[in-house]
């Protein structure tokens, strides 16, 4: 099988980038599933800090390395990593990055800590063999970004809106306790890459049940919106986004009094997490590229 | 707890009055009240002996957007204003976590807000653990609320309502967001969350299917002790419980409010002479959107998509309702209108 990236083989597992997980909650346990898909990625341990915890008993049920012992226990044994996914939360990344970086991998945070250099694959992906840190921003900037910047390409849009969706059980602990974070970092990476100023981030976390698939409606205030233009736009960026996350689907574009408005739902594509869990599988289908195209650049 | 009317023997129970009409009612005017209406409403509630006077986006603190509709004056100019008046009511906001942050919260503090409510759908309580604990941390009254909360069972909302009370609420309960509730459903809810919790329990009340004020009766009857309602029921969709009705309808059953009479029916003809350009009625939209059990302050939003789709809007309500979308999805309602339309042609 031909790896995400197009890349061939690298030669077994002895040619796979060693990786290590730090956090066993929802979003930890499906990069799981995604690293076991990979042709590249070799998961060496998971990191967590209860031994009796579910995600943790769980990766271990699983075959995996764990320890609960935290952060600091990564690399007091001399195992050396090439990839370090952080899965934690944002208070946690800030305090232990520096440890990571200084165990040499390459950290790819998916905490919305604003720590690291942020990275949309399809847009700056190859960022990612030049910084040692770099944080996939979160669930509403990995989807909606991409659209953002292929936008603001054609578009001077005086404001940008971003509303998420995401269905109760897809939303774990870490993220509940991270709103504000997930806000402030969404809404500075949006600014990064857009140049728009003017942007506003919300979210919502439905009870409906059954759950609702993850949504980002994405609004722009601006002059000589053409719905045609903007509808081949979404959709080229569209394909691009499916290959690497199949779940990515444009659910409505329109433009009504000067706003331009694009809904954008992504299921999750299959392993561990129910189809609704697109916010888990949007972010985690990124951070799996990102690792992939750095191993492609490693052995090359 | 209060099985009915208290016999004349029994000490006056108390129930204390939360007034959101400068908050909810927002929602009725596309968030568009401007200083002097803020202004004149709180003066008049104040003089009535309003125990709380909350002021804001129909959202809340933080929540002025495209997706809800932008406010005619930011947060700061709407604390500020409403500040000024109040002498005896305490100053009220409303926080939903998503929307509104820890700087909005800063921000209302720097107002001297005395009381904020923080909100999250009926399942979702562990999302207000930061914002309680940063509210108790700087001395303000933290209550919490369920919104959207006939989407959870008596025993669920019992259960958030108690780990609310862990995250340091200092009154806790339920807001019928979509005016579905008939008495029976608030007395269930009510009781399990009174009998699970030993903060005030709060009633929220609207008026889709015209039984907000049985609702509140109900409420009260069941434990709750603090009632929402707004003058002229200005509120989302078919409007708040209303407050001028509520509170003698209570006083009647025997419960004390401490609120003025004829001050409350003065600040009700001055909110209806300055507030509204009508007072909310329960229309054709209302009705199916308390039926559908969607978030009634949709009804703007619906009317506005449905006339440019050239749809039925009771069609988008009961379609909203089938994908069970809560306050905040009004990004949902184009969605619907243009799938409707897609159908129809």
């Amino acid at each position: 099988m031909a790896g995400q990236n197009g890349i061939d083989d690298l030669g077994g597992e002895g040619g796979r980038m060693k990786v290590a997980v730090l956090g066993s909650g929802l979003i930890g346990l499906d990069l799981l599933a995604k690293i076991e898909r990979s042709k590249f990625l070799d998961c060496r341990m998971v990191v967590g800090r209860d031994a009796n915890g579910r995600g943790l008993r769980k990766a271990a049920e699983l075959g995996y390395g764990t320890t609960a012992g935290g952060v600091s226990s990564l690399g007091a044994d001399g195992q050396a990593f090439d990839i370090i996914f952080d899965a934690t939360n944002a208070m946690s990344h800030i305090e232990h990055h520096k440890h990571l970086e200084s165990l040499g991998a390459l950290v790819i945070d998916l905490t919305p800590s604003r720590m690291g250099h942020m990275i949309a694959p399809t847009v700056n992906g190859a960022d990612a063999s030049t910084h040692r840190n770099v944080s996939l921003i979160s669930c509403g900037g990995q989807t909606s970004i991409p659209i953002l910047h292929a936008l603001t390409r054609v578009y001077s849009p005086s404001y940008i809106e971003i509303v998420t969706t995401a269905a109760s059980l897809s939303v774990g602990r870490a993220s509940r306790l991270n709103l504000d974070e997930y806000i402030d970092t969404t809404q500075a990476a949006i600014r990064a890459f857009t140049g728009v100023n003017d942007v506003k981030v919300m979210l919502n976390i439905s009870p409906a049940e059954p759950p609702t698939t993850f949504r980002v409606a994405i609004s722009m205030v601006g002059d000589d919106f053409d719905v045609d233009v903007i509808r081949k736009h979404v959709t080229t960026v569209a394909e691009e986004i499916r290959t690497f996350a199949t779940g990515f689907d444009i659910a409505a574009c329109s433009v009504l009094d000067g706003k331009a408005f694009v809904a954008v739902e992504v299921k999750a594509s299959g392993d561990l997490i129910p189809h609704y869990s697109g916010n888990l599988d949007i972010i985690n289908s990124a951070a799996i590229f990102v690792a992939e195209q750095y191993a492609a650049g490693r052995v090359a | 707890m209060n099985e009915g009317i208290p016999d004349a023997s029994a000490p006056i129970q108390r129930v204390s009055i939360y007034d959101p009409t400068l908050r909810d009612g927002h929602h009725a005017v596309r968030h568009q009240l401007n200083a002097d209406q803020l202004r004149h409403y709180a003066a008049a509630a104040d003089a009535a002996g309003m125990p709380v006077v909350e002021v804001g986006h129909g959202n809340g603190l933080g929540a002025s957007s495209l997706q809800v509709g932008r406010a005619a004056l930011s947060d700061d100019e709407m604390l500020s204003v409403v500040r000024e008046q109040l002498t005896h009511s305490k100053m009220g906001a409303f926080l939903l976590p998503g929307w509104g942050t820890i700087a909005d919260l800063k921000k209302a503090i720097s107002h001297g807000v005395d009381v904020v409510r923080v909100g999250a759908h009926c399942t979702e309580s562990d999302t207000m653990e930061r914002y309680l604990d940063f509210l108790r941390a700087n001395d303000v009254e933290a209550q919490s609320v369920l919104v959207m909360s006939h989407m959870a069972s008596p025993e669920r909302l019992a259960e958030e309502c108690r780990q609310m009370v862990g995250f340091g609420a200092t009154a806790v309960g339920i807001m019928d967001s979509s005016g579905h509730y008939l008495p029976e459903d608030v007395s269930e809810r009510v009781a399990a969350i009174a009998a699970a919790v030993d903060v005030p329990v709060i009633f929220h009340g609207h008026n889709n299917l015209g039984m907000s004020v049985a609702n509140s009766v109900a409420a009260v009857r069941a434990g709750a002790t603090v009632i929402d309602a707004c003058a002229r029921g200005f509120g989302a969709g078919a409007g708040n419980t209303q407050l001028e009705v509520v509170v003698p309808v209570l006083e009647r059953y025997g419960w004390s409010t401490g609120v003025d009479l004829y001050g409350l029916l003065d600040a009700a003809d001055l909110a209806e002479r300055e507030l509204m350009p009508q007072p909310p009625t329960i229309d054709s939209v209302g009705i199916v959107s308390g039926l559908a059990g969607v978030f009634s302050g949709f009804k703007a939003r619906v009317y506005d998509i449905a006339s440019q789709q050239q749809v039925d809007p009771r069609d988008i309500f009961f379609e909203l309702g089938r994908r069970q979308a809560v306050a905040g999805q009004e990004d949902l309602i184009i969605d619907v209108a243009l799938d409707l339309a897609k159908r129809a042609a």
